[in-house]
């Protein structure tokens, strides 16, 4: 046991020297490996798992539901989706920043990515913020924290890497976090009154549209509905009827996803054969990236496990005759405490090899876990000093400061901790879908 | 020279974005055709794996040599202020490059050994042996690639921020 907690010591010593994290975690996990059997052994481990790696049938969900994303922002479906929200809340005090909390969540329920959510929605709807005059501490914090829905709502990349890392069931993983995505809107329009209730010149009323233009531009969002339709539906058997009978798997989903996105930006004349390219492109980069690091977890987990790393933690806490819950206690305070220092894949990627393990053998549901995870994850996103949503928002706006956002995030960072301790009592809220879906 | 460079660049991206675009068509298709004619491609979890190892392996290299991993740069502030940040990123791409040679040579090995059994995909009947050796030879590639990332911050760091 001692040997695989230096070697998730040195791990971290690496990555903060620089060394990519997939080297970091590859290289520690083959000489660990090495050390408890033998170098051809360890060799031909590392091998197996980059040949089985990239042939692996479920990991084509992520380049697909990346393609989606980015096909869905090139049809601008962002704008629309914010125009519609904003004629239904935009007439109310804090109204805009409550639309792009609503606008976030609906692009989240279509992209995979919180940076991209967070990158997307910041063009769309500052310059609208900006026009009604809200303070840019509300203006950019609302974007920040509702950016971090992407990785809840389904579909989520975070979601389907700890699907592949631990084996759970991607489709259950996405049904998991829904509720507790909504959970997460109505949090944070909450924390935009609070915001608003503190400090009226924050974000003033803006005009009240009547119902005809607010249903005019509600029927403008029918690609994103259509389209969540088509994923989220097909994956839990809404088509499973005769004489269509289909029942997607994730893989397909992510497929129909992608080809929708592509023929709804197609059809709007927003995609021209360059557009395409980049996007083709930069979706085998990103994936080529996070495949790499996926190898690198691996390679270190067979290191953990033939360590016996997790059998020795479940060793203290018998020892010791910890509860579970006093467990999960300090497994989260460690999530946020790396939160504050770690980029959110990283810190999945480096932790879920030690801990699942652990958790599962105390009894809590391998899915359940997924999702505390991935909301401990989303607060790490915009947690100071690294919070990485902050500084999406600083690169796309430029001129606000990042201890001013920080300022602004406070309240949907206090809702955040609501939230977590709230699915912590309550795990029927994640668990609710999943089991009935 | 210039002209060579950007094939280089341009071929990666281009072999990587087909695969990625014949995965959706090959997925999307599959659903339609086992939906509507009840007649799926059998070979589609065959392709989809293959397609799945083009798509990563044809880019990795050029991913490399960007410097384009996954990392944190919590301390660059720090790392610039002491003047070590271009010492560690040539010690850092050496080393990557370093590490990468063994898996290389050993995915070699296994693709022989695949190949003496006369493995081939389940519909596609396609010999995996040269799927292997592909792998191992971009393993290879993206070896040199970060080689040659060092080597060059070490001796021009320019010629990088010319990237074409």
């Amino acid at each position: 046991m001692i040997e695989g907690l230096v070697g998730f010591g040195v791990v971290l010593v690496l990555v903060l020297l620089r060394l990519p994290i997939a080297f970091a975690m590859g290289l520690v996990g083959m000489l660990g490996f090495m050390l408890e059997t033998n170098f051809r052994a360890a060799i031909s481990m590392v091998a197996r798992l980059i040949i089985d790696t990239s042939q692996n049938y479920t990991l084509s969900v992520v380049p697909l539901f990346i393609l989606m994303g980015l096909f869905v922002n090139k049809a601008g479906i962002s704008r629309e989706l914010y125009a519609a929200s904003n004629a239904f809340l935009g007439h109310l005090r804090g109204g805009l920043a409550m639309a792009t909390i609503l606008a976030c969540g609906g692009f989240a329920a279509i992209s995979g990515s919180s940076l991209a959510t967070a990158a997307t929605m910041s063009k769309v709807a500052m310059p609208e913020m900006r026009r009604y005059r809200y303070s840019d501490k509300l203006a950019t914090a609302s974007i920040a924290a509702g950016g971090t829905l992407g990785i809840l709502l389904p579909p989520s990349v975070i979601l389907v890497i700890y699907g592949l890392l631990t084996e759970t069931s991607v489709g259950k993983l996405f049904a998991a976090g829904i509720l507790p995505g909504l959970l997460g809107i109505l949090l944070y329009l909450a924390a935009v009154r609070f915001a608003v209730w503190r400090d009226p010149a924050a974000g003033p009323a803006g005009l009240k549209l009547p119902w005809s233009d607010r249903f005019k531009a509600l029927s403008q969002v029918w690609a994103v509905l259509l389209l969540f339709f088509l994923v989220i539906g097909g994956l839990y058997g809404v088509f499973d009827f005769h004489p269509l009978n289909i029942a997607f798997s994730p893989t397909e989903a992510a497929g129909m996803g992608a080809m929708g996105a592509f023929l709804i930006a197609l059809s709007r004349g927003r995609l021209t054969f360059a557009d395409t390219k980049e996007v083709l492109t930069e979706t085998a980069m990103t994936t080529a990236s996070l495949f790499a690091v996926l190898i690198g977890a691996w390679v270190f987990s067979n290191f953990v496990n033939i360590a016996g790393l997790p059998q020795g933690l479940l060793g203290l806490v018998t020892t010791y005759d910890l509860s579970p819950f006093m467990v999960m206690a300090a497994i989260l305070v460690i999530y946020i405490i790396l939160g504050c220092v770690f980029e959110s894949l990283s810190m999945l990627l480096l932790t879920v090899p030690v801990f699942f393990p652990l958790v599962t053998q105390l009894g809590f549901d391998a899915i359940w876990f997924g999702i505390i995870v991935v909301v401990v994850v989303e607060i790490s996103l915009i947690t100071p000093p690294v919070g990485l949503n902050v500084f999406v928002l600083k690169g796309v706006v430029g001129d606000v400061s990042t201890g001013t956002i920080f300022k602004g995030v406070t309240p949907f960072w206090i809702v955040d901790i609501i939230r977590l301790l709230i699915l912590l009592a309550v795990p029927g809220l994640v668990l609710f879908l999943p089991c009935h879906l | 020279m210039q002209t060579v460079l950007k094939f280089l660049v341009a071929l990666p991206a281009a072999v990587a974005g087909t695969a990625l675009f014949a995965l959706m068509l090959v997925t999307f298709t599959d659903v339609m055709l086992r939906s509507i004619f009840n007649a799926p491609i059998q070979a589609g979890a065959d392709l989809t794996r293959l397609l799945m190892a083009v798509i990563v392996f044809s880019v990795l290299p050029l991913l490399s040599f960007r410097g384009g991993h996954i990392s944190v740069d919590l301390l660059d502030g720090v790392f610039a202020k002491l003047k070590i940040i271009r010492v560690l990123n040539i010690i850092v791409s050496l080393a990557c490059g370093a590490m990468l040679f063994w898996p290389a040579q050993r995915i070699w090995v296994l693709a022989e050994r695949s190949r003496s059994y006369g493995d081939v995909m389940e519909y596609l009947n396609a010999p995996v042996h040269v799927l292997i050796w592909f792998i191992s030879a971009l393993t290879l590639l993206t070896a040199l690639a970060l080689t040659a990332r060092g080597l060059i911050l070490a001796i021009r760091p320019g010629l990088l921020d010319s990237d074409p």
